[in-house]
């Protein structure tokens, strides 16, 4: 039975969970985008939903601008940190370079959102380094199997002329348009973002909802 | 009754906290940093916490106030173990009164740095007991079994978790319990128990020590702490499972059952005290089947311990593990391990690709090493000792630099390329040393951050004075513990002490141990710090150089910026020598000149002073008059934006 009907069994899809299924997700980037608040997000809608959950950050060296990874595992009641490879059921990447370092992850068949930012090490900078295309970065998911959702940049909406939070428009994205819709529900989201910022919150709930709503391009 | 999200660390806490904990105390270390830091943050009434200088010092308090009755606690990453240990194996040999519980972090598949250290061999090594929580749950839950542990064994516990379970986050049913009363100091003077004064009271110890791990093994039991689950039939496979990797075991049953493993058929022990060696458990799941898989992560303790029960009662069967299987002693353990292991151990076709996902995306990857932070003082540190270097006549590679723990080593990375060593806390003074004692006939370089000095650097200072060994040490004061998430320590600013407290100045620690040349720069005025730098390696004797200034993102965080610097586009010619040299990661690259990102900017000036084109201005006053010698002195009457 694959992932997808095993969800939509459910009666309500937004009640108690009494039958089983599982969900994983993986989040990469860099440090200051704000991937661990997607995982914090995710894990607290989750929760609301008594869907078992665990999330587990990995920051390294928590400098700016170093690799930021965070999985989220939904459904089990005993489960283990670490997703395997080929497991995860959606990947959001929120940086060209290392949306790369989560294709080994992603299920076949898994959807693959990446958020196209770029973000070049100083060697790339300095022209000593090369740095890869959308297009080499978009045929490694496609290789693995992953179903690509890209989200170019430029499409950050903008909230009273100001670009709003990349994460939380992505997050809506991603819940707009994979089968992460069919675990967490939107309002439960909305309330979540409106706790946990209370000073931006009208910014980061329009960013949500642009994310819902937003167009999934072509690299 | 209340269901939280929570991390291990959290969760431990707060486990220690309900348990009735009245002191706890440790020193930062990923990944056990929070544990203690978010008892501080607490600031629970009653509860004595504390980051100690060091590791060894925290282990000696918590271990004081037990041997006054109390619960106590003590926090450390399993690197900060080997520095408490010394004091540990004698505090195993006397005991506990009050339960004491030694919580050690270990850090399989190394994401914080250092070694892939199996904590639990010093748990055999001391002959304590010790658990292994394989979740955020557990570990809450663990907490209470722990110091019930120590207290009726009367031996210190040790909780280890690893780094994958202390930062997960994951709901926890939470029981705030009824407040425990506190007791009240017993003060028991018994030198055959709390010294280690001659072979008899020693040997009688070492006894009473072996007595209480067998004490423990039967209290475990009552307990109930490792479980055994064993199938209808004999004569099938027995798994192993202990501590994270037993969280895997269902989902990997899942799996292989898609290629013909039948649940049913197996039988399975839970180990969450891996020491003492459950042998009772182990003997029954021998005696009930015919192959055994181990899964544990690095070392195999375990799988050797039933290699011993095996022999001794003649089971002839597999056993299925690193010393004669397919698992390594490199890594985390994840579900693709208790597949594999299924799959070598019923001989079950699992297909090789199964988790096998694509390198080739991987290799595309840009790499990324991390730098300082925009506006970080040791930026500018590091590029004085670079031009020290130079001024003084030498090539880089001639001139050897040792590093530290914390921050400061990333002065190893580019575009610095200063520092050659990382070992452990301090070791960058001792080893200073055994260069110059090795031949090394250029200057020799050392360099520590603050609270690393406080921890273990003090002692090589010394010895290098009383030995009079030439070097140049050079203290990068930032004042704060920045790398593990800005902790206090002896050297930050008193405004920043907890009420009572008093700050330990280095200024005036350094002079009174003897050291006759002193200077102190500010890292942010380059040519000044880097002449300085120079002077110290042309003299002879013990230098040191204290360089200050406060780690750039606590002021940041208290809306204090060094200065403002502004680009000059017309004058830019993007020769890149700014971004060459600091490699500060607030400056990038436009069409046909630099950018600086405003918001990430400290205005420590140092682009400014390398671009020759003077294409980077500093805006008012400059930061070095700004920010005097220490902002760390002046606290948060820096400069405000
Ligand atoms: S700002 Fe100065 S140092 Fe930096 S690229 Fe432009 S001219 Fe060169
Ligand atoms: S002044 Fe220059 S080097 Fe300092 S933080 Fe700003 S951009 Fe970076």
């Amino acid at each position: 039975m694959s992932l997808t009907s095993r969800i939509t069994h459910h009666a309500s899809r937004f009640t108690h969970h009494t039958s089983r299924f599982t969900f994983d997700i993986l989040l990469v980037g860099v440090g200051g985008q704000g991937v661990l608040s997607i995982g914090e997000i995710v894990a607290e809608a989750a929760c609301r939903r008594s869907i078992p959950v665990n999330l587990y950050p990995i920051k390294g060296m928590a400098q700016r601008g170093g690799f930021v990874k965070a999985q989220v595992r939904l459904g089990r009641e005993v489960t283990g940190p670490n997703i395997p490879q080929k497991g995860a059921d959606l990947v959001i990447a929120m940086e060209r370079s290392e949306a790369l370092k989560a294709v080994r992850f992603v299920r076949p068949g898994g959807d693959f959102v990446l958020f196209d930012h770029v973000w070049v090490p100083m060697a790339v900078m300095l022209g000593k380094a090369d740095y890869p295309t959308p297009e080499q970065v978009s045929e490694q998911i496609q290789e693995a199997g992953g179903r690509m959702h890209y989200l170019a940049p430029e499409s950050l909406p903008l909230y009273k002329g100001v670009p709003v939070p990349a994460n939380i428009f992505v997050l809506g994205a991603a819940v707009g348009h994979t089968r992460l819709a069919d675990v967490l529900s939107p309002s439960d989201i909305v309330q979540i973002v409106q706790t946990k910022w209370t000073r931006s919150t009208e910014r980061n709930v329009f960013a949500f909802q642009a994310g819902l709503e937003a167009s999934i391009q072509e690299p | 009754m209340e269901t939280k999200l929570l991390t291990g660390n959290q969760a431990l806490a707060l486990g220690a906290l309900h348990a009735g904990v009245r002191v706890v105390t440790g020193y930062p270390g990923t990944p056990s940093t929070e544990a203690l830091a978010c008892l501080l943050a607490l600031e629970p009434e009653g509860v004595y916490v504390e980051w100690s200088t060091n590791e060894k010092v925290a282990l000696e308090i918590a271990a004081g106030a037990s041997w006054a009755g109390q619960r106590a606690l003590c926090t450390m990453k399993m690197s900060g173990l080997n520095v408490a240990y010394d004091s540990l194996i004698s505090i195993a040999y006397s005991g506990c009164i009050g339960g004491l519980v030694v919580y050690v972090a270990d850090d399989p598949g190394v994401h914080a740095g250092m070694a892939e250290q199996d904590s639990r061999g010093f748990a055999l090594m001391s002959d304590l007991p010790m658990l292994d929580p394989a979740s955020v749950e557990e570990a809450y839950r663990l907490m209470r079994s722990a110091f019930e542990l120590s207290e009726r064994v009367g031996s210190p516990v040790f909780v280890r978790l690893v780094g994958a379970v202390a930062h997960s986050q994951a709901p926890v049913e939470v029981e705030e319990p009824a407040p425990i009363p506190r007791r009240k100091a017993r003060l028991v003077r018994d030198i055959a128990r709390f010294t280690k004064a001659g072979s008899a009271i020693c040997t009688a110890q070492h006894r009473d020590l072996l007595a209480r791990l067998e004490k423990a093994a039967r209290v475990i039991g009552e307990m109930g702490l490792n479980r055994l689950q064993l199938a209808s039939k004999t004569g099938g496979l027995g798994i192993v499972a202990s501590g994270v990797t037993a969280s895997y075991l269902e989902e990997g049953f899942e799996i292989a059952a898609r290629f013909g493993f039948e649940r049913g058929a197996v039988s399975v022990l839970w180990i969450t005290a891996v020491n003492p060696f459950p042998t009772d458990e182990v003997r029954a799941l021998l005696r009930h089947s015919s192959t055994i898989l181990v899964l544990e992560e690095l070392e195999p303790y375990i799988e050797k311990g039933i290699c011993v029960e095996a022999r001794r009662m003649g089971f002839t069967g597999r056993i299925v593990g690193k010393l004669d299987g397919p698992f390594e002693r490199v890594g985390e353990y994840g579900v693709e391990q208790v597949v594999r292991g299924i799959g070598a151990a019923l001989s079950l076709p699992i297909p090789d690709d199964l988790f096998q996902g694509s390198e080739a995306a991987e290799s595309l990857a840009a790499e990324r090493p991390i730098t300082f932070c925009a506006g970080c003082p040791h930026r500018g540190t590091f590029m004085a000792i670079n031009r020290a270097i130079r001024k003084a006549g030498y090539k880089k590679n001639e001139v050897v630099v040792t590093g530290d723990i914390g921050c400061t080593i990333l002065g190893m990375n580019p575009p610095f390329h200063t520092a050659w060593t990382e070992v452990s806390m301090g070791a960058s003074v001792g080893l200073a040393q055994g260069f110059v004692h090795g031949g090394a006939e250029t200057p020799v370089i050392a360099t520590i951050g603050d609270s690393t000095f406080f921890h273990a650097g003090i002692p090589g200072l010394i010895n290098a004075v009383q030995h009079q060994v030439p070097l140049t040490l050079v203290i990068l004061d930032n004042g704060w513990t920045s790398m593990t998430g800005m902790q206090v320590n002896p050297g930050t600013d008193e405004t920043f002490q907890r009420p009572g407290d008093r700050r330990v100045d280095i200024a005036e620690l350094i002079p009174a141990l003897g050291v006759e040349r002193f200077f102190i720069i500010d890292p942010f005025d380059l040519d000044e710090a880097a002449a300085t730098i120079q002077k110290a390696l042309e003299l002879p004797g013990v230098k040191v150089v204290l360089s200050r200034q406060e780690c750039a993102i606590q002021a940041m965080r208290r809306g204090i910026r060094a200065g403002k610097v502004r680009v000059i586009p017309e004058n830019c010619n993007l020769c890149k020598l700014c971004i060459t040299h600091t490699g500060c990661p607030a400056i990038g690259i436009d069409e046909d000149t630099i950018v600086i990102d405003p918001a990430l900017c400290y205005g420590c000036g140092l682009c400014a002073q390398v671009c020759n084109r003077e294409a980077i201005e500093r805006v008012g006053e400059s930061a070095s008059q700004r920010v005097s010698e220490s902002a760390i002195e002046r606290g948060s009457e820096g400069a405000r934006e």
